[in-house]
């Protein structure tokens, strides 16, 4: 593997040219990452074409590069404007904005850096050294009944976080759910709830609906609060966390790995689910759970592990068995598909340099984020300084061309603005924006699992249930939602 | 009138004699249990079967509508046990949501212009486009933020739009809607046949 790895940092770095890909896939995935209303995915669509032109190692590489520093650019507005790039980087704005508010922003943004650095060399390190081996688990072990019991656990952990009462929590979920089922049914392709709309038979995209609930709907709360009088910018500062402060936080920081790489291996579950179960998690194990969401460093610590660790798992599945787990890793897939190539198992026998020269800079890239996140992090936060008047409008207008560019539809536009004032009113009676985009995310994916499952099986809930992943997790989840039950009809009040 | 309408409203707020919910708790109720009545009715539009599948096209979205009507009766249980406030150990809850108080009439006028702005943007899109619409909309959007400035308001809205020009248009072409409806689409037209002139000259 070190062999392997030392031949693919050589070609890495041997070839100026192809530096620049890797340095500029570094810099456009967290610039891009960091720019409210455009995502990586905005920058690798509209870079796809361009790849034909470079060598297929190359064209791989500089997406696998965007997709770890993207993932982490996304915490950037998250932390300091309750704006998350990406819904993979939401949980980072429950703890990451309050520490904004309380003046905290630079050790916020420093931990996210550290962190999101540390996730992903982990991940890296574990697809290099075990990325066939994990394949062939996954393929073994994981079936449609088992990432159905995924997100049946994910969802499960999301309806606790974020709405101001457990019933909240569920309805904010059940409202992303039902909004998922826009569009075709996944099984037979029928048209469901397009109300006379030819372009709503495609369903509601994520981009909008993210763009609207979280970015248009946190500038309608400042618009409001400003209207009120009770507006202030928050508070502006460089302070960076302690080593310290972040070694208490290095059991989190482990267990966000595990979650992080276990979530990002299984294909279309990915960063997402990994950030909200490793922020779950660590409120789970927490001893000062009423901490979480008021400013607590380990949220975002948990978060952005998490989210990272993802990145290197989510290349398994594609690289070994051709599954891509997400928008980013399908585009990859046309990558290869462009040079003449299909990723899976031949991959690794027929292009073992592409194979480590995508895993090196993937491992670089990780590393870069310590590196340029540091040097870029007090730069950034001097956005803190510009008037929010200025701001708003610049937030909206990127927010509305990212919602267009997508499918080039007006409607989707007009999608983001509706979900902006849905969501403003939803926060205001304390529902859950991180559970309506994860039921919205994991919606047809659940469904899509839920009838593969059901047909593997047989309908027969037996077989179903003699799969002991699906079990444990399904098992974990619905002990979850017991305890959640629990929790509502027994807990009392808060104070505050 | 207004401060009547607000008093009115406040005093439906107050708490009643029978549970600890608010009216806005029972219209909550309500537009959960429409919602999910409205998109039961709708789904018998879609009851077809699928051979392969056995619960078909309805089966699951069946089961999140039962699921949010149950939820929301446990919803207004709740509110009419324990009323408005935030259950103890909620992670991430937003607690400044309700923090804002609406003092006068006008008050929520400008927080509903603000509301609303954006959507006529949204609209106006397709017949007026991106490239007419937007100086005007940025401009309109700092208005209602409250900015009075006139110079500061023209400069801000030059610098962000001609930015946004640079980065989509000019950096990363990328297709904005160009409006249908005349004079904005032959605006729209000329500023993109100045671009493509732009591209040529380099």
């Amino acid at each position: 593997m070190i062999e392997n790895f030392l031949t693919g940092t050589a070609t890495l770095f041997g070839d100026p040219f192809t530096i620049g890909v890797f340095v500029f896939g570094v810099l456009g995935g967290m610039l891009f990452g960091a720019i409210p209303g455009v995502s990586m995915l905005t920058l690798a669509a509209i870079l796809l074409p361009f790849t034909a032109d470079l060598s297929p190692a190359q064209g791989v590489m500089l997406f696998a590069v965007i997709y770890c520093t993207g993932t982490y650019g996304g915490a950037i507005t998250a932390i300091l404007f309750n704006i998350p790039g990406a819904p993979e980087n939401a949980p980072t704005a429950f703890d990451g904005y309050p520490m904004t508010q309380k003046g905290m922003a630079g050790k916020a943004v420093g931990a996210a850096v550290l962190c999101s650095a540390i996730g992903g060399v982990a991940s890296a390190l574990v697809m290099m050294s075990a990325t066939e081996p994990l394949a062939q688990w996954a393929i073994m072990n994981i079936g449609p009944p088992e990432i159905f019991a995924l997100v049946f656990f994910g969802l499960a952990v999301a309806s606790s976080v974020g709405g101001r009462t457990i019933w909240k929590g569920w309805l904010s979920v059940l409202l992303g759910l039902i909004v998922a089922t826009i569009g075709q049914d996944p099984v037979g392709g029928i048209n469901r709830y397009n109300f006379g709309f030819t372009d709503l038979a495609a369903g509601i995209a994520f981009v909008p609906a993210i763009l609207g609930f979280f970015a248009v709907s946190e500038i309608f709360v400042q618009a409001e609060k400003r209207v009120g009088g009770t507006y202030s910018a928050p508070k502006f500062n460089v302070d960076f966390p302690t080593f310290f402060e972040l070694w208490a936080h290095k059991i989190a920081v482990v267990r966000s790995i595990f979650v992080g790489f276990f979530c990002g291996i299984l294909p279309g579950i990915g960063a997402t689910l990994a950030a909200f179960m490793g922020y779950g998690e660590a409120v789970r194990w927490s001893k000062n759970k009423e901490e979480f969401g008021k400013g607590k460093l380990e949220g975002v610590i948990s978060s952005e592990t998490a989210n990272n660790a993802a990145t290197g798992a989510a290349m398994i599945p594609l690289l070994a068995l051709g599954l891509p787990g997400g928008a980013l890793t399908a585009m990859m897939v046309a990558v290869f598909q462009m040079h003449d190539l299909e990723p899976g198992p031949l991959v690794f026998y027929n292009s073992p340099d592409l194979i480590w020269v995508v895993f090196s800079a993937m491992f670089y890239a990780n590393l870069s984020i310590l590196f340029i996140g540091l040097i870029e992090t007090k730069t950034i936060l001097y956005l803190l300084k510009i008037p929010f008047q200025f701001l708003a409008p610049m937030i909206l207008m990127l927010a509305s061309i990212g919602a267009y560019i997508g499918r080039g539809l007006v409607l989707d536009v007009i999608v983001m603005f509706v979900a902006g004032i849905v969501g403003f009113l939803l926060r205001r009676s304390g529902y859950s924006i991180p559970g309506i985009v994860l039921g919205l995310i994991l919606g047809k994916i659940g469904e899509q699992n839920f009838a593969q499952g059901m047909q593997m099986v047989h309908y027969d809930l037996v077989t179903y249930f003699s799969r002991p992943i699906c079990t444990i997790l399904i098992v974990a989840g619905v002990l979850t939602l017991l305890k959640s039950l629990h929790s509502a009809f027994y807990a009392q009040p808060s104070q505050s | 009138m207004p401060v009547v309408l607000l008093r009115a409203h406040a005093f439906a707020n107050e708490e009643k004699a029978m549970g600890k919910h608010r009216t806005t708790d029972v219209i909550e109720a309500v537009i959960w249990l429409v919602i999910a009545i409205v998109f039961f009715a709708v789904s018998f539009e879609f009851n077809q079967p699928i051979e392969i599948y056995k619960f078909g096209a309805t089966g699951w979205p069946r089961v999140i509508l039962a699921l949010m009507a149950a939820v929301a009766f446990g919803n207004f249980y709740h509110s009419y046990k324990k009323g408005a406030q935030a259950q103890t150990g909620r992670v991430g809850a937003n607690e400044e949501a309700e923090a804002v108080e609406y003092k006068s009439f006008s008050q929520y006028l400008q927080t509903g212009w603000l509301l609303i702005l954006p959507l006529f943007y949204a609209i106006s899109l397709k017949p007026v486009g991106f490239y007419c619409g937007t100086p005007f909309f940025i401009a309109l959007i700092m208005v209602a933020w409250g900015e009075r400035r006139i110079a500061y308001i023209l400069y801000s809205t030059l610098i962000i739009y001609g930015l946004l020009l640079l980065l989509f248009m000019v950096v990363l072409n990328a297709p904005l809607p160009q409006g249908n409806m005349s004079p904005f689409y032959d605006v729209s037209a000329f500023i993109l046949r100045m671009k493509t002139q732009l591209d040529q000259l380099f």
